[in-house]
């Protein structure tokens, strides 16, 4: 009975030709905006790291000036970074399960042989904890070990990419490179890391490619490492050396927490209250006591990670598949009034309403589906402009199979919706009436 | 023939006129509200920045090793520069205006820390800065070569208190009076004061509202990376851009070329969200437009081959084809002019969801009765083939049997 239904559908679709042509290009341009937008909103609303989002915390504390707090317009909120000091202070209390503080930075790698040419790479300046905590895959070797934390040694971490560019991709662990006119020796090598957006630094960017090699934090001041992120201050200080300047009361250090359970939260910020009021009877956080730990997603969602553009993008996007959708039922309708004559006669022939129903309904889902892939044609044309127009990263946005087949179950759930009516004024037709006038 | 039985036509039969309406009432509300923001963006993309863009070309070098003298690489590199043939100015800079990469600082007029401060991009450049950038001084004067040093990371070496500052910033420091000449203090309460008035120039992050607000101080930053903005003659820009990169090159193995681009594409890059968002929305209108159109089209093309005979009667009992024609651009008249109705309702809607949702600007009325014409004449251009074919329907079509 199905083929039979899908035959006759065929049957039916071939003969309106240009009705049917405009209901699968409503359909089609439907799904594939929506599913164009509805893309990237998820790409940008995704969990980054789902089995661990929950344990993992970023930290503010507000040593922000007295007189003004740090943002005028959300007034409760702490600075979203640290000072040098402060991080370097809880990185040495180590409260947490895991704790890592980091910043960006670049260096330049140093030819060994005359005939090469120096560049710059950036680096992710982090604890040894950074890989374990957030997953990192190796490919080759591991991260640092804690002792090269605490004996600021000059271990490196490369990416896939920059292991390929410096050592032809092959097993590089033991080798040394030259950086700031000191040998740095590679730790590990990690493999494709591309956490979406990228959680760890919402600051600099949540949709960039990640830091192309990391270094232990403890190297900042041997190394003087500057941050190429961004760093904010509200103190007038006096700095003529880069350790007054790691002292001062700039907050650009970035800090994640990875506790036991979720429910330690309150807990750790105990911690953080009581190192403050240490610090406060130093004459610092002169401020009312306000720290803080965020979740993942809560941290997304405080850096509004998920643009305004791209949500009035889906409500628009929507709004157009309502109005494709308006389109597929007039279509319709007009198409059935047609087939007047046909339906009469199989109804006078004894097929009963059901089985026009079900055949309508049939003709619909088929025309459905192929407007939902020609949708899903649209909307990987679309994605492609759309990463040429914001230069996003290769494969940032793409259709994962969850979008795949979402298009296409829109496509035949919305169509079906849409023949609904249609259906049900088709199968009301009477049986004779319509033969009688021939 | 008038309204009367056109209407009560369209009643007869009322759900296809009805699903037609209602779909150009939501094609109204998506038109209309993208429209709105493509013409917002396009404005802010088409600011004057006070700069001469497109002549400008920035280069960011970065020195390495122990023995690297990072204030006789600047002082070589300038040189360098200045002596290609085609370059208008060159200096070195602590940040480049619309590059998204900047630094930002308050300023006040009485040395209180209490009260607020004006907010404003900070800039740090020679005497030659704003001749590399193009930018007009509209009063004072521009900084005396003396007064420029070279200023080293983490230092306090005391700067000279001269400072250029834009008109929105004078304005805003002192809205009732003549800014030139006046002292100004910044957050640690040292004074400066301001020696001249730029006419207009925007800083470096194009989404900030405070946008237009710049000072200039007097100095050569000599920090880790060295930031040069290099103006050359119109149209040499392409050819000059590798010239520059190859030359620095040569002249300095210990040191890296980081990047050298031209500031268009720097400012381009800035504003590559707008552009995004008004191509995307363009896109998107153009195929409702489209759509719709073509529904239209196709649904009136139907409704006219299932009418030959109702048509060929009129015809035959003394209707003329304007009458048709007429009948036909009348029914959809009735059916666009009620779905625009309801189209303003919803547009109305749509706009205060985004407004209130997303913080967009209020939606300019204007573009309401300008969609609502527009919206007549597509569809009538839209049903006019149609109803031409209908008035060329014989009347000896009624005699037929079928």
């Amino acid at each position: 009975m199905f083929s039979y239904n899908v035959k006759l559908a065929l049957k039916s679709m071939r003969r309106n030709l240009i009705l049917t042509a405009l209901m699968i290009a409503a359909i089609g341009v439907g799904i594939g905006i929506s599913m164009t937008t509805m893309t990237v909103y998820y790409m940008m609303n995704g969990n980054p790291i789902p089995d661990k989002s929950d344990v993992l915390f970023a930290i503010t504390m507000d040593s922000w000036s007295p007189l003004r707090p740090f943002n005028d317009d959300k007034p409760e909120r702490a600075p979203h970074q640290l000072t040098f000091h402060d991080a370097e202070r809880l990185l040495a209390l180590g409260e947490g399960k895991r704790q890592t503080a980091m910043f960006e930075s670049s260096l330049i790698i140093e030819p060994v042989n005359e005939d090469e040419l120096p560049f710059e790479a950036g680096a992710r300046v982090a604890s040894s904890d950074f890989f374990t905590m957030f997953n990192v895959p190796f490919i080759y070797g591991s991260g640092w070990d804690k002792s090269a934390d605490a004996a600021a040694e000059p271990v490196v971490v490369l990416t896939k990419q920059l292991n390929e560019r410096l050592f032809g991709g092959e097993n590089s662990v033991g080798k040394q490179l030259i950086m700031q006119g000191t040998y740095f020796q590679v730790a590990g090598v990690i493999d494709t890391w591309e956490p979406t957006p990228r959680f760890y630094d919402p600051i600099n960017g949540a949709f960039q490619e990640i830091n192309e090699m990391f270094i232990p934090y403890s190297l900042t001041l041997p190394l003087e490492l500057q941050s190429a992120g961004s760093d904010w201050g509200w103190k007038a200080e006096d700095i003529t050396s880069f350790e007054q300047w790691l002292n001062s009361e700039s907050s650009w250090v970035q800090y994640f927490v990875e506790l036991e359970s979720p429910r330690d939260r309150e807990a750790y910020v105990a911690h953080l209250d009581a190192y403050v009021g240490e610090q406060k009877l130093l004459g610092r956080f002169e401020r009312p006591m306000n720290n803080n730990v965020y979740n993942v997603m809560e941290w997304m969602d405080y850096h509004e990670v998920v643009a305004n553009d791209s949500k009035v993008l889906v409500g628009l996007s929507f709004l157009f598949l309502t109005v494709c959708l308006l389109s597929t039922i007039a279509l319709l309708l007009t198409k059935f009034v047609g087939k007047k004559s046909e339906t009469s006669l199989r109804r006078a022939l004894g097929a009963s309403r059901k089985v026009i129903f079900n055949q309508q309904l049939v003709e619909v889902a088929v025309i459905g589906c192929v407007g939902g892939l020609i949708g899903l044609l649209l909307a990987t044309a679309g994605l492609k402009g759309i990463q040429v127009l914001y230069e996003a990263p290769d494969g940032l946005v793409s259709l994962d199979w969850v979008m795949v087949m979402t298009a296409i179950g829109l496509a035949v759930v919305s169509s079906m919706i849409a023949g609904l009516y249609p259906a049900w004024r088709v199968c009301k037709i009477p049986p004779a009436a319509q033969l009688k006038t021939q | 023939m008038g309204f009367g039985p056109i209407l009560s036509a369209l009643m007869r039969n009322k759900t296809g006129p009805a699903l037609v309406a209602l779909q150009i009432a939501v094609t109204l509300a998506i038109v209309i509200n993208s429209l709105f923001i493509i013409l917002q963006r396009v404005e802010k993309m088409n600011r004057d920045p006070g700069i001469d863009v497109d002549n400008v070309i920035v280069t960011y070098v970065r020195g390495f090793g122990d023995d690297f003298d990072v204030i006789a690489s600047i002082t070589n590199d300038i040189n360098l520069i200045k002596t290609i043939p085609g370059v208008v100015a060159a200096t070195v800079t602590n940040h480049v205006p619309l590059s998204g990469s900047g630094s930002a600082t308050g300023l006040r007029t009485v040395p209180d820390e209490t009260i607020d401060a004006v907010s404003t991009g900070r800039y740090r450049w020679g005497e030659e800065g704003l001749d590399a950038l193009g930018v007009t001084l509209s009063r004072g004067r521009n900084f005396y070569a003396e007064e420029v040093n070279y200023i080293l990371p983490d230092t306090s070496a005391p700067t000279p208190p001269s400072v250029l500052v834009t008109q929105d910033l004078a304005d805003s420091l002192f809205p009732d009076d003549d800014a030139l000449g006046k002292s100004v203090y910044w957050g640690d309460m040292e004074p400066s004061t301001i020696v001249g008035i730029i006419d207009h120039m925007h800083g470096s992050w194009v989404n900030w509202d405070k946008l237009g607000n710049v000072v200039i101080q007097p100095g050569k930053p000599a920090y880790t990376t060295n930031k040069y903005i290099i103006r050359v003659e119109p149209g040499m820009r392409d050819e000059l851009m590798p010239i520059i990169e190859q030359k620095l090159g040569e002249s300095n193995r210990r040191r890296v070329i980081k990047s050298n681009r031209s500031l268009e594409e720097l400012a381009d890059r800035s504003y590559r969200r707008d552009r995004g968002m008004a191509i995307i929305l363009s896109v998107v209108i153009t195929l409702l437009i489209g759509l719709t159109a073509l529904v239209i089209v196709g649904l009136s093309s139907f409704h006219v081959t299932q009418r030959r005979k109702q048509i060929g009667t009129r015809r035959a009992l003394g209707a003329k084809r304007i009458d048709i024609i007429k009948q036909f651009m009348l029914e959809n008249w009735l059916i666009t002019t009620a779905g625009a109705t309801l189209g303003v309702v919803l547009t109305v809607g749509v706009a205060y969801w985004l407004e209130v949702s997303f913080e967009l600007e209020r939606l300019d009325w204007r573009l309401l009765p300008a969609g609502i014409v527009t919206l007549w004449v597509l569809s009538s251009l839209a049903v006019f083939e149609p109803a031409r074919r209908a008035a060329a329907v014989p009347p000896a079509v009624a005699t037929r049997s079928v």
